[in-house]
């Protein structure tokens, strides 16, 4: 690929395919009709009746259980509506053993071997913090147990851990792709910021947010500098410190990527102080916990990210009619609105629903696993979300990343979107492509994004 | 120099709320010999009783002043928790070895953890109409919340309050009596059991009360209550578990350090309290003011 030198912001922009307001394309997949709603064909062969067991790992305890407890509820909305038109082919319901997250790593790959050995699980699905995915896949892939991951989107999973996954698949957009998205977002509403400030949970996922974002936006916007720096542990409730220490670096901007209780928190907090007056703030995971997690007060022009991943607003109205009645019939079974966590484990089973039919069609009776694993690798899918494929190198799930800006309207107890500044990004625009080399191979950046970006992206002049 | 005044106020306002825990973590170590792992525990129950009570008080109409009032009453909600507990659960292990106790309260933690999710769900629970009641103060150009400076007089009046009881009145007699040799003030007819209750009472309220003033200007997260323990830990190992005067120098060391560390090293802010508590083990294993 060529590097230009001199490209401006705008010319770079329009290459990545970014773009802005109501009328980004979903995807390409709408001309396939809706998959979710398709009636059914009757299955070739004999199928069993016996159910189809289903390990759901994820966080119903802790502070992440306002993420996991989507993610259940979703997986048991897409079980129940599978289950009443018989189960996968009409025949096999399907059971769910669910176990929480919460219980640590060790106990995690304890549990899903459990699941596997003594429960006989068929599918192993959920999985969201990126500290327990490095160390579930090789297990998945050991125990030869076809899984989906529905988060853990940490890169180092399948640059480094399962860098050749058979068994093992995952949905949600990678994490670099979060810092990524919020840098392009910035560049694009507010081009003049130089100074920039930042706070992240100190952990995996904030470091990479925080590495990735400056990554880019040092080549969106060059000149900009980081004024100063914050890492609160994840799970902290007072503030005020970094509040006050942000505050005097006076920075035009403020990147984070608290989330849920941690971001509820800090901006409780950093309104009374007034931060909201006297800068811009950019987010990863504002809206991403759960929408309805943030209260109205909530200041508006706020870039809120949804981990790169799915708002329940967006794609909105009649435009694309899956997420439409997705919200619908997750709200009339919840009485609340889905997140990104709700939206990914309801699109596993659908998906998965696709590759059985269509490796059914092929084989006849149930199909063994590496029939449905070739039938997900290289599956376009039309999802709630928009249009989602699974590249076939990798097993990871791509889809357009997603970012808007907060705003209070009346059709909700909450701050949403405006729905005329909501920016999509091609993932592939954003994101390593297929054989890229890995951490490791040719270089030691974090992740093969990192030496992407910085053997491939111009330095933006002007 | 505004942000070095707000920042002396951050730190006292952190201080304020750690000296409530650690000092109901020390209180009820001193007197009773048991190390409540559930203390945290109480005081997110007392910061997710606030927000509840706050909400409801709202949708009923109440003037935004008058919840002030309720902070009291939360803080009394999780005593009442503490004379329960005490007597069912934690009494028959005062005999056995420390690891039962330990197993105990644990467990405790865990259940209280479970139950304020069933009852109060994932979400995050606000009660920040509370905070705005009180108007902002103005340091220089910075906006500091007058709440905040609410709770550094509510921290105050709570040690100073503290202070008169136990070194000052008949049942801080009885406290120290039998914090110092309970078989002694047994024998000399004392009836131990109350003291206990009501040792333990007084240590869930305090934590309690620190979970109600600060749930305004924070949130009430699951998860909470072990962030509260773990740093009151540091706060008694600093000071010297079952010393009152530990627990607020604890606290003041603690949150002071804290916020050094995070205006100069960022990047090891959390390693920042554990090296203080590491530091103070190595010099002095008992704390600065502890005894054992």
């Amino acid at each position: 690929m060529e590097k230009p030198t001199n490209a401006s912001r705008r010319d770079f922009l329009n290459k990545l395919g970014v773009t802005a307001g109501a009328a980004g394309l979903v995807g390409a997949g709408a001309v396939a009709g809706p998959p979710l709603l398709r009636a059914a064909e009757p299955p070739k062969g004999k199928i069993p009746d016996t159910p189809f067991k289903t390990g759901h790992l994820t966080f119903l305890s802790g502070p992440a259980a306002v993420l996991g407890e989507p993610s259940l509820k979703a997986h048991t909305l897409a079980a129940e509506e599978i289950n009443a038109q018989g189960g996968f082919l009409g025949k096999r319901k399907i059971e769910t053993v669910k176990a929480d997250e919460a219980a640590g790593t060790d106990a995690n790959v304890k549990e899903l071997r459990r699941m596997k050995l003594s429960e006989n699980i068929d599918l192993f699905t959920g999985v969201i913090s990126s500290g327990n995915s490095p160390a579930l896949g090789p297990v998945c892939e050991e125990l030869s147990l076809l899984s989906i991951f529905t988060d853990g989107c940490t890169d180092f999973l399948f640059d480094k851990i399962v860098p050749k996954p058979k068994y093992l698949f995952r949905l949600t957009n990678i994490q670099s792709a979060d810092g990524i998205t919020s840098a392009i977002g910035t560049a694009q509403a507010w081009p003049k910021v130089r100074k920039i400030a930042h706070i992240h949970p100190d952990y995996s996922y904030g470091r990479n947010a925080a590495e990735h974002f400056t990554l880019a936006i040092e080549r969106l916007i060059p000149g900009t500098q980081t004024v100063s720096e914050n890492w609160p542990a994840l799970g902290t409730s007072d503030f005020t410190a970094q509040i006050t220490k942000i505050l005097s670096s006076e920075p035009d901007l403020l990147f984070t990527s608290l989330w849920g209780g941690d971001y509820v928190a800090f901006y409780k907090q950093a309104l009374r102080y007034g931060l909201f007056d006297k800068m811009k703030v950019a987010t990863t995971l504002a809206f991403g916990a759960a929408p309805h997690a943030i209260g109205k007060d909530h200041p508006e022009g706020v870039l809120a990210g949804v981990h790169a991943n799915y708002h329940f607003t967006y794609p909105g109205g009649d435009r694309w009619p899956i997420n439409k009645s997705f919200v619908g019939r997750y709200y009339k079974r919840w009485n609340e609105y889905p997140n990104f966590e709700a939206e990914g484990a309801y699109t596993a089973l659908y998906m998965l629903k696709d590759a059985i039919e269509r490796a059914n069609k092929l084989t006849g009776g149930w199909p063994e696993d590496d029939a449905i694993i070739s039938q997900l690798e290289g599956l376009g899918f039309d999802a709630p979300s928009g249009y989602i494929y699974i590249r076939p190198d990798n097993h990871q799930g791509y889809k357009d990343t997603v970012i808007g800006f907060s705003k209070n309207l009346a059709d909700y107890p909450f701050p949403v979107w405006d729905p005329d500044r909501i920016i999509t990004i091609p993932v592939r625009n954003i994101t390593a492509p297929p054989d890229w080399p890995k951490p490791g191979t040719t270089h030691n950046e974090s992740t093969a994004a990192a030496n992407w970006i910085k053997t491939t992206w111009p330095k933006i002049s002007t | 120099m505004a942000i070095l005044v707000v920042q002396v106020l951050n730190s006292l306002f952190y201080a304020s709320v750690l000296f409530l825990i650690a000092a109901g973590l020390s209180l009820i170590f001193g007197v009773m010999r048991i190390v409540n792992l559930a203390h945290g525990s109480l005081f997110a129950v007392g910061a997710y009783v606030a927000a509840w009570l706050v909400g409801r008080a709202i949708a009923m109409g109440v003037p935004a002043v008058w919840l002030l009032l309720l902070m009291p009453v939360a803080a009394f909600a999780v005593a009442l928790i503490g004379i329960v507990i005490e007597p069912l659960l934690l009494r028959p292990f005062y005999r056995r070895a420390e690891e039962y106790q330990l197993l105990v309260t644990f467990g405790l933690l865990l259940i209280l953890e479970d139950l304020m999710r069933l009852v109060w769900g994932g979400l995050p629970l606000t009660a920040d109409t509370v905070m705005d009641a009180i108007p902002s103060i103005h340091v220089g150009a910075q906006i500091y919340p007058g709440y905040n400076i609410l709770v550094l007089a509510i921290g105050v009046t709570a040690a100073i309050l503290l202070w008169v009881v136990i070194y000052g009145t008949r049942f801080g007699v009885l406290l120290r009596a039998t914090s110092q040799d309970r078989r002694m003030a047994s024998a000399l007819g004392l009836n131990v059991g109350r003291v206990y209750v009501a040792a333990f009472a007084v240590g869930c309220f305090m934590a309690g009360l620190g979970g109600a003033i600060v749930v305004p200007s924070h949130a009430a997260v699951l998860g909470m209550g072990i962030e509260a323990l773990i740093l009151a830990f540091v706060v008694v190992v600093v000071g010297g578990l079952g010393s009152l005067k530990g627990a607020l120098v604890g606290a003041l060391i603690v949150s002071f350090v804290r916020t050094a560390g995070i205006q100069f090293f960022p990047e090891i802010e959390l390693a920042v309290l554990y090296l203080i508590a590491a530091f103070v083990l190595i010099i002095r294993p008992t704390g600065l003011f502890g005894t054992a």
